[in-house]
């Protein structure tokens, strides 16, 4: 059986006007594309391919020129829908004179939630961003980082079943980074949709289920993540405690086979592995200076 | 001064007409019977549309388009009937709707509920059709019906799932906002200018109440109006900007609910500011114009300085903001003190006491000011006016004044001002008619100037054949720019002898009072409400605290306009927008004359060349091809004046509420709650428009 559609678009097209209703730009190109239930969806492209305007239109903060998006099944305009979307924006957009308490609180109010329901949603949510130490400062006073985890709890704070976030990661540093990707693949584990919308691809890559990639307003690709990085025609194994001789015999079982060799050698590991890794370790071990893990062996 | 009460219907009078008590729909069982039935209709349609989710289908959105399409088609048709039909009034468009006054009562086409009922589905009506217009030269008639119709249908379900808890939440958010924006400083700068006040206020003015109730009517109402004018007209287009607005949009946050919500928000603020202004402001007054004055018996000197025994005495008090008081004491210790500014004493004691041999030199200390901070409640007559040789006329003369409120009638001749009053009756006026004049006076010459012109009081039974002559009880000499008061007793001498009040001159609770001037060569000047009756008293307090609900009501008028033109233009554009909607509401008399010609000089093209060529503006413009180009020119523009006049609501008769309370006149009920019924007749349109701007908005598009 077909999993759940939840988000749609039909040759979903957006024209910018300017003030006496010409085109100045065609932001979005005939759109097609569906995103299932349970599954984290990456939109993809460089700066200006469309993906926020997209992102806009199913939250309808914008209303399309032609065709039609459609959430939850409905037409994104629909105010109902947002009962059960959560939306973090590129940049937090909070009111600055508030303080954390009390700018979800205001946001649980907009969901009509009783008060006792708010006030321990608003306390699980603060506990969970980290920020509990800081709860009655105005936001005017927080940190980039800081006022992103509350833009995180704000999205959440309704337990929404489809996520929106634009660019969740620009801007973190590479433990919030990890901690974002881990939260999206929690939410995804929970049975939550989430439409990740970004630039950093390998952001995208450690956690999108599928991906579409837009370019100047038009869907270039779509499709799995795994698929879609499958280079078809090479092989790769990856062996550990393997002598010369074996790396040898290994190198002529491939000629022998109609193989080309590509290359060989040792596999290196991402540079985030490598930063979390030194992190952790200097968090056990305070004041030492790690030795890198190429020159302890 | 004038006071535009004098003619106050009951609120349902007006409302429904004169003759509502009479319509079917109104009496008590039927009444009861419908608002149970339209309750309980809407009760369920609510609960139905909240229980179900989603949009109006394209099936119902059609069936709304054909009902408001025939709608429409009703009204116009209607109308060109009744316009081309012989002998039906072409300004009484209900005229031809006659046989409602079976369910209405008669004459129902004169209430303001049904006018503004007309006003509104003719506006939606328009509405209707320019969107359906549009809408079919893009998608094809068909089409236009359902989408047009689905419109219509997902505002009805706007409203009824209309949430309280969010309008709440908005609501707090904009009073948050406006912490934030610092309206503690209007506050301030009232506090400020209540301490240095007493430079500028003079209690020693010849009616200090008068002016400081002014001050403290005019000062709350000019900083709030300016305060609210910032803040509803910035508020929605700076979120939008800075898209904290996206948060909220993204959430189930309904258009009307954004809109209710700052609505509600600001009328907050400027209802805990009015509070708080209005509490220092009594304190400001009462205080300020509270004052005592010493007497002694040094002061004192017999009456009748050559009679053995003194039948009385009298004196002067001690001077307290620039006045004195003359005091008159009987020889039974009866004292008096005189009405000065508005006001007397009481002695703080026994006038026996004062005259006592021991008394000597020692000072007596009279009480609070009296009589300063009153409400009036006044009883105002209809009047008619008699030429000099005593034959009824439309009005009296015009002395040259360019301010047509008052005419006037000749002195020494049979000119007359008459007064017919209504609700006379013994119960009410236990003690004879009170009264109160505010005359002008017009001198072809100087006279005396030390003393006033003479005039007199004369009465009348309306009820008595036309050849009765009004019989003369009072004389008096004229007070000019202060309130004269003169009663006509109970019982008085005529030449034909003792006549009683009420039993000789009132009819049906109707009685006329007759003024004339006695002095040849002089005019009064007077105006509908320069006479009458003075019933009682009301509550200073609660007349007080009506003045600062019309400047509520007011302010809220202008919050709404802030916030309609917020939903569609930027922070500066829609603060000149709503600043240009107060000052037109405030100038509207003068702008409908000007679209009526009912001004001199022309229109606005005219007037600016009468500007350049210095032509006096009374005098006809020189035929020719200028005068033909700016009059075509003023046509489309005098048009444009009046459609903005016949939109924006008239602001200036708001200030009936300060002048009343400041000229120490009582409100009555029946008039705010009517200016209540005009102020939300407002509110709920710009709601409307404000909702359908905002729902249309693309809040992402900057």
């Amino acid at each position: 059986m077909q999993p759940e559609v939840v988000v749609e678009t039909r040759n979903l097209t957006k024209d910018y006007r300017d003030f006496w209703g010409r085109r100045k730009v065609r932001a979005l190109k005939a759109l097609d594309l569906e995103i299932r239930r349970g599954e984290i969806f990456g939109l993809l492209g460089p700066n200006g391919s469309g993906k926020t305007t997209t992102i806009k239109l199913l939250l309808g903060l914008l209303f399309p020129t032609a065709g039609r998006a459609l959430v939850f099944g409905r037409d994104a305009t629909e105010v109902t829908k947002n009962e059960r979307i959560g939306y973090l924006p590129e940049e937090s957009y909070l009111y600055r004179f508030l303080n954390a308490e009390e700018t979800l609180d205001f946001y649980g109010r907009l969901f009509n939630m009783p008060r006792p329901v708010r006030r321990q949603r608003v306390a699980d949510l603060i506990e969970m961003v980290g920020l509990d130490w800081a709860k009655r400062r105005q936001l005017k006073e927080y940190s980039k980082g800081m006022t992103r985890r509350i833009g995180l709890a704000q999205a959440l704070i309704n337990d929404p079943e489809l996520i929106v976030l634009d660019e969740p990661t620009t801007g973190l540093d590479p433990i919030g980074t990890r901690e974002m990707k881990d939260l999206i693949i929690k939410l995804r584990e929970e049975g939550k949709t989430v439409l990740l919308c970004s630039h950093l691809l390998a952001d995208v890559q450690d956690v999108c289920d599928r991906i579409a990639i837009l370019y100047q307003g038009e869907l270039k690709e779509m499709g799995r993540v795994d698929r879609l990085l499958k280079v078809q025609d090479i092989t790769e194994f990856r062996a550990a405690g393997l002598n010369a001789i074996g790396q040898e015999e290994v190198k002529r079982a491939i000629e022998q086979n109609n193989g080309h060799l590509v290359s060989f050698g040792n596999p290196t590991t991402t540079l985030e592995d490598l930063f979390l890794k030194i992190i952790r370790e200097s968090e056990e071990h305070p004041g030492r200076r790690i030795r890198g893990v190429a020159e302890k062996k | 001064m004038v006071i535009d009460i004098t003619d106050v219907m009951p609120l349902f009078t007006w409302l429904l007409g004169p003759g509502w008590t009479e319509g079917l729909l109104f009496q008590p069982l039927v009444l009861a019977i419908v608002i149970l039935l339209i309750c309980g209709g809407l009760f369920w349609a609510c609960r139905r549309m909240r229980k179900g989710d989603g949009s109006t289908s394209p099936g119902t959105g059609l069936a709304l388009s054909i009902a408001s399409l025939a709608l429409i088609l009703l009204i116009l048709i209607g109308t060109a009937v009744l316009k081309s039909a012989p002998g039906k009034d072409a300004a009484a468009p209900f005229a031809g709707l006659a046989w409602l006054q079976g369910l209405l009562g008669a004459e129902w086409h004169q209430g303001a509920l049904y006018h503004w009922l007309a006003a509104v589905v003719c506006g939606a009506a328009a509405v209707y059709g320019i969107a359906w217009i549009f809408t079919a030269i893009r998608r094809g008639p068909k089409l236009a019906l359902e989408t047009t119709g689905q419109a219509i249908g997902d505002c009805l379900l706007d409203v009824a799932r209309l949430s309280p808890r969010r309008v709440a939440a908005l609501a707090w958010l904009a009073v948050k906002e406006s912490i934030r924006r610092r309206v503690v400083v209007v506050f301030a700068v009232f506090v400020l200018l209540l301490l240095f006040a007493g430079w500028f206020l003079d209690p020693g003015s010849p009616d200090p109440a008068r002016l400081y109730l002014d001050f403290v009517l005019t000062w709350p109402s000019f900083l709030l109006i300016l305060l609210v004018l910032f803040l509803s007209s910035m508020s929605l287009p700076v979120d939008i900007k800075s898209r904290t607005l996206h948060t909220i949009v993204t959430k189930p946050v309904r258009a009307s609910e954004i809109v209710l919500g700052r609505i509600a928000g600001f009328t907050a603020v400027a209802t805990f500011l009015l509070l708080v202004m209005a509490l220092i402001s009594y304190v400001f007054v009462a205080r300020g114009l509270d004052h005592t004055h010493a007497i002694s018996a040094g002061d004192l000197k017999p009456l009748d300085a050559a009679a053995d025994v003194p039948t009385g005495f009298q004196g002067r008090t001690s001077e307290e903001f620039k006045h004195r008081h003359n005091v008159i004491v009987g020889q039974d210790g009866s004292g008096r003190v005189n009405i000065e500014k508005g006001h007397y004493h009481e002695l703080q004691g026994d006038w026996k006491e004062l005259l006592a041999k021991e008394s000597g030199g020692k000072q007596f200390q009279l009480g609070p000011p009296r009589g300063q901070l009153m409400a009036r409640v006044p009883v105002y007559g209809k009047i008619a006016f008699r030429d000099p040789l005593g034959e009824p006329t439309d009005k009296g003369i015009n002395v040259g004044d360019e301010w047509t409120y008052r005419s006037y009638i000749q002195g020494g001749s049979l000119a007359s001002a008459i007064w017919t009053f209504q609700g006379v009756t013994k119960e009410r006026f236990p003690n004879g008619l009170p009264v109160e004049l505010m005359l002008g006076v017009f001198r072809t010459h100087k006279g005396d100037m030390a003393k006033g012109v003479p005039g007199s009081l004369l009465v009348r039974n309306p009820g008595a054949p036309e050849d009765v002559k009004p019989v003369e009880v009072r004389i008096f000499e004229s007070k000019e720019f202060q309130i004269d008061t003169q009663t006509i007793p109970l019982e008085f001498q005529t030449p034909e002898g003792k006549k009683d009040l009420f039993k000789d001159f009132v009819s049906d609770g109707k009685i006329e009072i007759w003024l004339r001037c006695a002095a040849p060569g002089q005019y009064f000047g007077v105006a509908q409400a320069d006479m009458y009756l003075r019933a009682r008293n009301a509550s200073f307090a609660w007349n007080f605290a009506q003045g600062y609900i019309g400047i509520w009501l007011l302010t809220l008028v202008v919050i709404s306009f802030g916030v309609l033109f917020s939903t569609f233009l930027s922070a500066p554009v829609a603060l000149l927008a709503t600043a240009g909607a107060m000052f037109g509401g405030l100038f509207h008399d003068f702008m409908y004359r000007l679209a009526m010609h009912q001004t001199y000089g022309g229109g606005p093209f005219e007037s600016f060349l009468r500007i350049l060529t210095q032509d006096n503006v009374t005098s006809e413009l020189q035929p020719g091809l200028r005068a033909t180009v700016v009059q075509t020119l003023d046509q489309p523009a005098e048009l444009g004046l009046w459609l903005i006049a016949s939109v924006l609501p008239d602001l200036s008769r708001y200030q009936v509420f300060a002048n009343c309370v400041a000229s120490g006149f009582h409100i009555p009920g029946d008039t705010i709650l009517a200016y209540a019924c005009r102020t939300f007749a407002f509110v709920l349109p710009l709601f409307v428009a404000a909702y359908l701007c905002m729902k249309n908005r693309e809040v992402a598009q900057q």
